[in-house]
């Protein structure tokens, strides 16, 4: 019996020790999760002998959890979009992030330094997708050619996020996100092509597989992922540009492994690393030095230049952290309903 | 000695849930009643402006939307349900009882979010509905039942339907077959002794029914979310985009503290207008 006690003694103190000498990296479940353990996780452990543990869920869901464990996070590393990054930092739950410590982020695009907090990890873009089967004839070289009176009842936007649209009606009317009142006329026009708007990445898959709504302001990941999945969906880049998102990542303010933390994000912009989350995503890498397959490199929405970065339609993340619940307001007011 | 020795224990879980919800609801209070500060995660000083909110045009549709949408499903639950209850009591084959039973309460057992999908399969322009419509020739366009009220309220009668009619049997079953029977010894047909005898004997489970499937679908989250697209909304929806997409929580806890209210106002009222009717099946 004693020797029982001993064992389950020796066990409490091992388990504790064992689960302390994993890096915790919180970031969105399902692929997301897979993306990053096949990755950078991978290539982390290999270096550092330190297996990598992931903490999934939504990104509210995350971003609560971490406000409730204020100072003693229950990840070290956190992956999430660049505006709502903004939220973590500005309640103080990220760290200042010493650039020094990552020496592979001195190739970053300048689009991707967000924050002094927080960093791009790779980039995607919202644009125009469609069923050319369905919309016959149809083209998209500008925005303005969502307007066009045949697309009554075709389109689809996130319900969840009107940011883009918001800043497309606002650069077509000759302003930009910042001042975006100056598109509420153009984005009023827009109504009636409207037909549903999609609450989660497969809410947009289903409806446009069904073709249900036939044409989409769309991520351009979620377009490749049905892409790859059989759905006929054809991706415009208008002559505006896309409107960029980048995802980022971050140092949990009271990690205890904020070195390693260092580490991970520096195995993260490895440009091999940024080629491979390219490869498997189609998203964009955050950094210019990496080496893409000539197929990924000419997607659309994969940026491997510092001008394709600049062309594209960026909304400034602070102000889209901060005028979001405005933005949607007005956007459930006077266009859903 | 005390005549129930385990009541303490047996209630002890009870009151710590009821004390978990009350701190809950006291949070989500209190956060209604404070002011958003955009870009930031903790609510500002006390404000009313939440509640004076609550009656900008669209706020005030939602609720009404959503008072109709659980009005109208519980009354289809109700024409539906009915039926299959009473077949449910009548039938006196167990293998034909037992098969009616699960294939009417099924749907519960199904994820909402699975269920829901099935019926986007089903409405949709391409669905099953629109299939078969349009291959025997009756339509040439798409019937649109996706992002329509008609469209929520068919998901949400479905998963509502179970509830129904196990309440409705439960009610139908007590009630005295002696009635019956008197009836058509004095020589009242099968209608004429439906609607004067089992209707009316059957109101205290038809209430119950009725009530149950309001609340039921007040809280419809996933079913309005999918199938209505944006287009149909109640008041979880509202709640969710508010909390999940605008970051505005302090607004999210007015409209659940306001959909509380009207839950509570709504079954109140039905409440009353029942009470003429509980009595019924007293014997």
């Amino acid at each position: 019996m004693r020797r029982f006690w001993l064992a389950l003694f020796a066990l409490l103190l091992v388990v504790p020790a064992h689960a302390q000498d994993k890096l915790v990296v919180s970031i969105w479940g399902g692929s997301w999760r897979d993306l990053i353990a096949e990755t950078v996780a991978k290539k982390f452990t290999a270096d550092t002998g330190v297996p990598v543990d992931f903490v999934t869920g939504g990104t509210i869901d995350r971003l609560n959890k971490e406000k409730l464990a204020k100072g003693n996070p229950e990840s070290d590393i956190t992956f999430t979009t660049s505006h709502v990054g903004w939220l973590y930092a500005n309640d103080g739950l990220f760290e200042t992030l010493d650039t020094a410590k990552i020496p592979n982020a001195k190739n970053l695009a300048d689009e991707a330094r967000i924050s002094p907090y927080h960093l791009g990890a790779w980039a995607y873009v919202y644009t125009i997708g469609y069923r050319a089967d369905l919309l016959k004839g149809e083209k998209f070289e500008s925005w303005n050619d969502l307007w066009k009176p045949e697309l009554k009842a075709k389109l689809a936007a996130p319900d969840f996020d009107p940011s883009h649209i918001i800043a497309v009606a606002a650069l077509l009317s000759g302003a930009d996100a910042a001042h975006w009142e100056k598109g509420e006329d153009k984005l009023k026009a827009l109504k009636p092509n409207f037909k549903a708007f999609y609450t989660n990445d497969a809410n947009s898959q289903q409806l446009l597989a069904s073709g249900e709504t036939p044409l989409q302001i769309v991520l351009s990941m979620n377009a490749y992922y049905m892409i790859g999945q059989g759905v006929p969906i054809t991706l415009a880049i208008p002559k505006e540009g896309a409107v960029l998102g980048v995802d980022t990542v971050a140092i949990m303010k009271g990690s205890k492994k904020a070195e390693l933390a260092y580490k991970f994000i520096n195995t993260l912009y490895d440009p091999e690393i940024q080629a491979e989350i390219a490869k498997l995503k189609k998203g964009s890498p955050a950094v210019l030095n990496a080496k893409l397959d000539p197929e990924i490199a000419k997607l659309p929405g994969v940026f491997t230049t510092a001008e394709q970065w600049k062309k594209q339609i960026n909304i400034d993340a602070k102000l889209r952290a901060e005028k979001t619940a405005e933005w949607r307001k007005w956007f459930a007011e006077n266009i859903m309903n | 000695m005390d005549q129930r020795p385990f009541l303490r224990i047996f209630t002890t879980p009870a009151a710590l849930c009821a004390l978990g919800f009350t701190a809950a609801m006291v949070a989500v209070l209190q956060y209604s009643l404070r002011a958003y500060i955009p870009g930031s995660l903790d609510p500002g000083g006390f404000t009313l402006g939440n509640f004076a909110d609550l009656l900008r045009p669209l706020y005030a549709r939602v609720f009404l939307d959503t008072v109709s949408i659980c009005a109208l499903t519980a009354v289809a639950t109700l024409l539906v349900g009915y039926p299959l209850a009473y077949a449910l009591v009548l039938l006196e084959n167990p293998v034909l009882k037992s098969a009616l039973l699960v294939i009417v309460v099924t749907p519960l057992f199904l994820g909402e979010v699975v269920r829901t999908y099935s019926w986007i399969i089903v409405l949709g322009n391409n669905g099953f509905i629109n299939s078969v419509l349009r291959g025997l020739g009756l339509i040439e366009q798409p019937v649109q039942f996706m992002f329509t009220t008609f469209g929520v309220v068919i998901a949400l009668v479905h998963v509502t339907l179970p509830v129904m009619v196990i309440m409705l049997a439960a009610g139908l079953s007590h009630i005295d077959r002696d009635y019956q029977r008197a009836a058509e010894s004095l020589g009242a047909g099968p209608i004429r002794t439906f609607l004067t005898i089992t209707l009316p004997l059957s109101m205290p489970g038809v209430i119950a029914g009725v009530t149950t499937a309001f609340a039921w679908t007040f809280s419809a989250f996933a079913t309005p979310q999918m199938i209505g697209g944006g287009r149909v909304n109640m008041v979880s929806n509202l709640v969710y985009q508010l909390g999940f997409s605008s970051f505005n929580f302090p607004f999210a806890a007015t409209l659940c503290v306001a959909g509380l209210a009207l839950t509570i106002a709504v079954m109140s009222i039905l409440g009353l207008a029942a009470r003429p009717f509980k009595n019924f099946g007293a014997h």
